[in-house]
């Protein structure tokens, strides 16, 4: 072909005017305002020159009410890159096309890639950069969305689903989002909410920002939604690299691997001087989990929320597992509604697709009080006990300090699918916490006691030494083993290896009934 | 030392921008041939790590440095015992930082937190009421020493998140004031 | 009778220093173990440790009066120090002491409760004709009798506990209508920290240097001062920076203030190591406030310029033995200046740093002597005091001290904790410490920033940010992620995983 002939001019062309012109378009108005063009944030979360494009030059469709502005691609880019080296799906929404609205094209190209994804097993981003349906596409645009919700669910918890909220994403078009596996934010240039703050001040005559209703850090902080976020876009689409690399491709594949010089039997002795003896002072579970993973490198999720659960993969020995721990310094490391909820879904993406759980412990048990209550702890710390029963993955817990009660029983311990689980020598392994039991089994002697609080201190003691010490579960088969805490690494190292291979049938049903 | 760049890098060097608390800025660019540049200004810099202590000579002065906190891009660090707040951003992360800073709403709600963990002994401000910078809203004990958290600012206080008696975390949030 | 063996009723570096010079002596020393903090530095250089771990008391194990005494009795051992702060200043505690026929390291009961009560020392004070600030005539028992006194001797006003120092229960009153809200922090503060809410006011003098004399006297009746320190750098009635001499004081002004802190100590029948303590104002006119009737924690100055070891001649003391020297024999030679290191965020207003102390290198070299009682590892805890360690430097002149001081602070390497140490560099560099114009107000009105910044420091911080990050890019970058490895899968796992699915 003569590469100066028509035909080759009029491809160059049009590829100049999409490519280009609209480009530049697109980063005038997307800069203007601190953020990035679609394109752009495409560049930063695919490896260099892999990124292929597709249906790049759709038109929106025609429309019974009001106009449409013809430009290409109809306000999304949709295609296949590598990340990582890895095949991945993307739809980027751009904000510069008619806000990013949701038009009838608009919804089929993320249909389509959606559909791309879940035939080949491979993972799917989306950035979401939109000012919701377009009104002058009618109900074709809601019909657009349920598509692509009908699609999120069919793909839930076969191929991993990420959301990158950078920008508006208000109404309907937040359920997508809501259906995947993760969400991340990025500070003060993204919100989500269901109904915005005009509607709210019409209705309800209270005045809210942008940002305070449905600002990455109200999702992050208050509701939970948002599982992380960032400052900027750069480090956002960098968080979402990072988070792909724990998982694999789909849930017939078992999680990447990356090759760590940390010695696998690495031997810590600071892991003996973290757990205070005094059972009272608290820690951070965190100094634990770095000095246990690979490298010191843990990957949290949903930090600001529900802080006295800690979530979060790391890799032992170069494989990925999923880490839940009690984190003692907040609400003394109890389990309440929200972070209950937050557990099971955690325990639930591991399980989807392969990653296998450490549970770190240290629980004194579910928080008390009128509020939990009437809002239903019940219903909900057992959807953190149905994820651990249900999941099949490997599971290992290791009993740090306390462990009393129900909140024994629901942190992966044996009876409940743990496969092999440790203690520390500190660990408290109890029906009740020495100070209530005290109460309750010597509520007599205390009651005629000349001296009641030496009394409960001094039986508090002795319950402690004789009855709450984990060597008596040991003894019993509930614990595997008590161990050295400087040697947990190797000892899970191995104990991980040895599940490699571990499956469970699961009973044949269309899905159980977890109490949501 | 090596440094191989593939991201984001123009030119064979990798430029960020270190913004600090009251709206410092120092550029740091790492070159893969031509070295370290900091502020535009060639840098010569001796490192030794050992253990989590960094011990650097620059322009013949020695400065003992460890980073102290770090999330995500921000870090706190030390540096002969003083500490420096920073994030490290990139140009475009940057100029956006700073775009935001202008559009930023001019009523921001403060907040007062405390700066140890302790226990409210006696609340003296009361919610809706007007305050002046230097007036006394809290009595903490504390480290056996009772200390008075005064506000810093004029305002209003709009909510009042503890009460006497109630034990608090270092960082709490005890007021806003507008 | 001498003493062959001691239990330090202490802990931290006091108790280190103790069992430094005992060791010299050939005693045998016994410490206190406690639960908060199994692994200090002071119980690995004991001879033997009396374990306090298993505390079912309410009691703080250095306040443990019976439970000390017991221990003692059921080992035998001779002699008790009490060191500084806890009981060191309890009458009580001496006397127990006494009862049981062990040696108490300080002195007597008596001398202690009458110093220890500022409404006695007070009237003691007068008694024997040795200047003092006017104020009330013993306690206040309201805000309104406060009110009235104050407007007798003027304003501005000070309120303090009668049972303790520190900081603790005082409140400075500027204006009358102030009085009502400071009476009451004053009373709850004192209440809390010595368990009597009674205060006392006085007449409260701007700027005055706090110097303080040391006092050493034996049981036969020989009490000789061994000069003063001046301790005038202090923020919210905490010592930060002392030193001997006062470059306030010439020999005249020594001798007076000297003779008078004599005085007061004999009036008391004083024996065993103590501290006068004065306020000097700017008309170099003197005024008693209290006897500290212990070894204080800024002692090693007064060690550094006089070639004394303090706690040696207190054991010796202790021992019936006569003081070595007279008074004429105590020459000055030379300044030493002690900063104190302490775990606390300066730049967040002190607040206490708390943490694991992980890394701790000093110098140690013939000008400069640290005094520590923790090592690399330790944790600083708030169950204790912040203190690190005491730096103390010496020079032939307060300008070579100064020089001195300025490079040992640089040589101190400490990682894991903010220290006070950029607060003693700001000191240093500051011109009217270098000129000696000191006052116990110096912190507020001469120092413009509390924390010294060395040039280049910001730019070494942002630089080594910057290159974490980029390393840590790079090495997510570089990191190469192994698919291969989780798509094969064993035939049993594919089998099953298929079936199920």
């Amino acid at each position: 072909m003569d590469t100066n002939g028509k035909y080759f001019r009029k491809f160059v062309e049009r590829n100049q005017k999409y490519y280009v012109e609209q480009n530049e378009k697109a980063k005038e108005k997307q800069h203007a305002k601190g953020k990035l063009t679609a394109r752009e944030r495409i560049e930063l979360l695919f490896d260099e020159n892999t990124f292929e494009e597709i249906d790049a030059f759709v038109m929106p469709a025609s429309v019974d009410f009001g106009k449409v502005k013809q430009e290409y691609g109809d306000g999304v880019i949709i295609g296949h890159g590598k990340i990582s080296g890895r095949l991945a799906y993307v739809y980027s929404q751009d904000f510069s096309i008619m806000g990013g609205s949701l038009g009838s094209v608009h919804a089929e190209k993320i249909v389509k890639v959606q559909d791309l994804a879940l035939k080949t097993g491979a993972p799917i981003i989306g950035i979401i950069d939109s000012g919701g349906a377009r009104i002058q596409a009618g109900i074709a645009s809601l019909a657009g969305y349920a598509k692509i919700f009908y699609r999120n669910v069919r793909s839930s918890g076969v191929i991993p689903q990420i959301s990158v909220i950078m920008g508006p994403a208000a109404g309907g078009a937040v359920y997508s989002p809501a259906l995947t596996d993760f969400i991340f934010m990025t500070n003060k240039t993204s919100y989500m909410f269901l109904t915005g703050p005009n509607v709210v001040k019409e209705v309800l005559n209270e005045e809210v920002t942008f940002d305070e209703l449905g600002g990455a850090e109200a999702h992050s902080k208050k509701s939970g939604v948002a599982q992380m976020i960032y400052d900027d876009e750069e480090n956002t689409l960098l968080g979402v690299r990072k988070l792909l690399a724990y998982f694999p491709s789909n849930n017939l594949e078992n999680p990447p691997f990356i090759e760590s010089q940390d010695p696998p039997d690495r031997i810590e002795e600071r892991l003996r001087d973290i757990v205070p003896d005094d059972p009272n002072k608290p820690y951070d579970v965190k100094e634990i989990i770095k000095l246990i993973v690979d490298n010191q490198r843990f990957y949290e999720t949903s930090e600001n929320y529900a802080q006295s659960l800690v979530v979060g993969f790391a890799r032992l020995n170069g494989k990925t597992i999923g880490v839940i721990a009690n984190q003692p310094k907040i609400l003394a490391g109890t389990l309440d509604i929200d972070s209950s909820m937050k557990g099971a879904r955690f325990v639930r993406y591991c399980d989807a697709f392969n990653i296998p759980l450490l549970v770190l412990e240290d629980v004194p048990g579910f928080l008390p009080g009128i509020d939990q209550e009437h809002n239903g702890i019940i219903k909900h710390g057992a959807k953190l006990l149905y994820a651990f029963c249900e999941a099949t993955v490997p599971k290992i817990t290791v009993i740090l300090r306390k462990s009393y009660g129900g909140a024994y029983i629901v942190m992966n311990s044996k009876n409940v699918g743990g496969d092999f689980n440790f203690a520390w020598p500190t660990a408290e392994i109890a029906v009740m916490g020495p100070e209530g039991a005290v109460a309750v089994l010597y509520r007599k002697e205390l009651e005629e006691a000349e001296d009641p609080v030496k009394f409960k201190k001094q039986y508090a003691a002795k319950y402690r030494d004789e009855i709450a010490n984990p060597y008596i579960a040991d003894e019993k088969g509930f614990i595997d083993e008590v161990i050295d805490p400087a040697v947990t690494r190797k000892k899970l190292i191995t104990a991980f290896e040895a599940l490699e291979n571990k499956h469970l049938q699961i009973p044949e049903r269309k899905h159980g009934n977890i109490p949501l | 030392m090596k440094m191989k760049f593939s991201k984001g890098e123009k030119n064979g060097a990798m430029k960020y921008i270190a913004y600090g608390s009251g709206k410092k800025k120092h550029e740091i660019t790492f070159h893969q041939e031509k070295g370290i540049k900091i502020d535009k200004h060639q840098a010569d810099i001796e490192i030794v790590k050992d253990g989590g202590l960094f011990f650097l000579k620059w322009n013949n002065k020695r400065y003992t440095a460890e980073i102290v906190d770090k999330n995500q891009n921000k870090y706190t660090l030390l540096v002969n015992g003083v500490s420096y707040d920073y994030s490290i951003e990139t140009p475009t992360s940057y100029k956006r930082k700073k775009y935001l800073e202008k559009n930023e709403p001019k009523t921001k709600i403060q907040e007062v937190s405390a700066p140890m963990p302790g226990k409210i002994i006696e609340v003296l401000a009361e919610e809706n009421e007007s305050i002046k910078e230097g007036d006394p809203l809290f009595i903490l004990e504390a480290m056996k020493m009772q200390n008075e958290i005064i506000s810093h600012i004029n305002g209003k206080v709009t909510k009042i998140n503890v009460k006497p008696n109630e034990s608090v975390e270092k960082g709490a949030i005890l007021v806003e004031i507008e | 009778m001498k003493i062959k063996s001691l239990l330090i009723a202490n802990r931290g570096e006091i108790a280190v220093r103790i069992i430094n010079t005992a060791k010299k002596l050939a005693i045998k020393t016994y410490v206190i173990k406690t639960a908060k903090e199994p692994k200090a530095m002071y119980l690995e250089m004991a001879d033997e440790i009396i374990d306090f771990s298993e505390s079912i008391e309410d009691i703080p194990e250095f306040l443990d009066i019976e439970r000390i005494i017991n221990a003692a009795k059921e080992k035998n051992i001779d002699a008790i120090h009490p060191g500084y702060g806890f009981l060191a200043e309890s009458p009580y505690f001496a006397q127990r002491c006494q009862e049981v026929n062990i040696i108490y390291i300080g002195p007597s009961a008596d001398a202690i409760y009458k110093m220890g009560n500022k409404t006695i020392a007070k009237q003691i004070a007068i008694k024997h004709k040795i200047p003092l600030i006017q104020g009330s005539d013993g306690n206040v028992s309201s805000f309104k009798r406060a009110m009235v006194i104050a407007r007798n001797i003027g304003y501005p006003v000070i309120l303090k506990a009668a049972s303790g120092g520190g900081g603790r229960g005082m409140r400075i009153v500027e204006k009358p209508k102030e009085m009502e809200k400071n009476y009451k922090l004053a009373t709850t503060e004192a209440q809390k920290a010595f368990n009597d809410a009674s205060v006392f006011i006085e007449k409260y003098i701007k700027n005055p240097r706090h110097i303080e004399f040391q006092i050493i006297a034996d049981k036969h009746g020989n009490i000789v001062h061994l000069g003063e320190r001046e301790c005038s750098i202090q923020r919210k009635h905490q010592k930060l920076i002392e030193e001997s001499p006062s470059p306030a004081l010439d020999n005249k002004l020594r001798k007076e203030m000297g003779e008078d802190a004599i005085r007061i100590a004999k009036a008391v029948k004083y024996y065993s190591a103590g501290t006068v303590e004065f306020l000097l104002d700017s008309d170099n006119k003197y005024y008693f406030m209290e006897m500290n009737t212990r070894i204080q924690v800024e002692h090693p100055v007064t060690e550094a310029v006089t070639g004394v070891d303090l706690i040696e001649l207190m054991i010796k003391v202790a021992e019936e033995e006569k003081l070595p020297f007279t008074q004429k024999d105590v020459k000055l030679k030379g300044w030493a200046i002690e900063y104190r290191i302490n775990a606390e965020d300066v730049q967040s207003g002190f607040t206490p740093n708390q943490g694991i102390l992980e890394r701790f290198c000093y110098p140690n070299g013939k000008t400069t002597r640290i005094d520590t009682g923790v090592s690399d590892g330790a944790a600083i805890t708030p169950y204790f005091d912040s203190m690190i360690a005491k730096l103390i430097v010496t020079g032939q002149t307060r300008e070579k001290a100064i020089t001195n001081s300025l490079t040992a602070l640089n040589k101190i390497r400490i990682q894991g904790l903010k220290t006070t140490i950029p607060f003693h560099k700001a000191v240093l560099n500051t011109k009217s410490f270098r000129e000696g114009d000191l006052s116990t107000s110096f912190i507020d009105t001469e120092m413009t920033k509390l924390f010294h910044q060395e040039p280049g420091e910001e730019e070494m911080a942002a630089f080594i940010a910057a290159f974490d990050y980029l390393l840590e890019v790079q090495s997510d970058e570089e990191a190469v992620v192994d698919y291969e490895k989780g798509k094969n899968l064993t035939p049993w796992l594919l089998n099953k995983r298929l079936k199920s699915l």
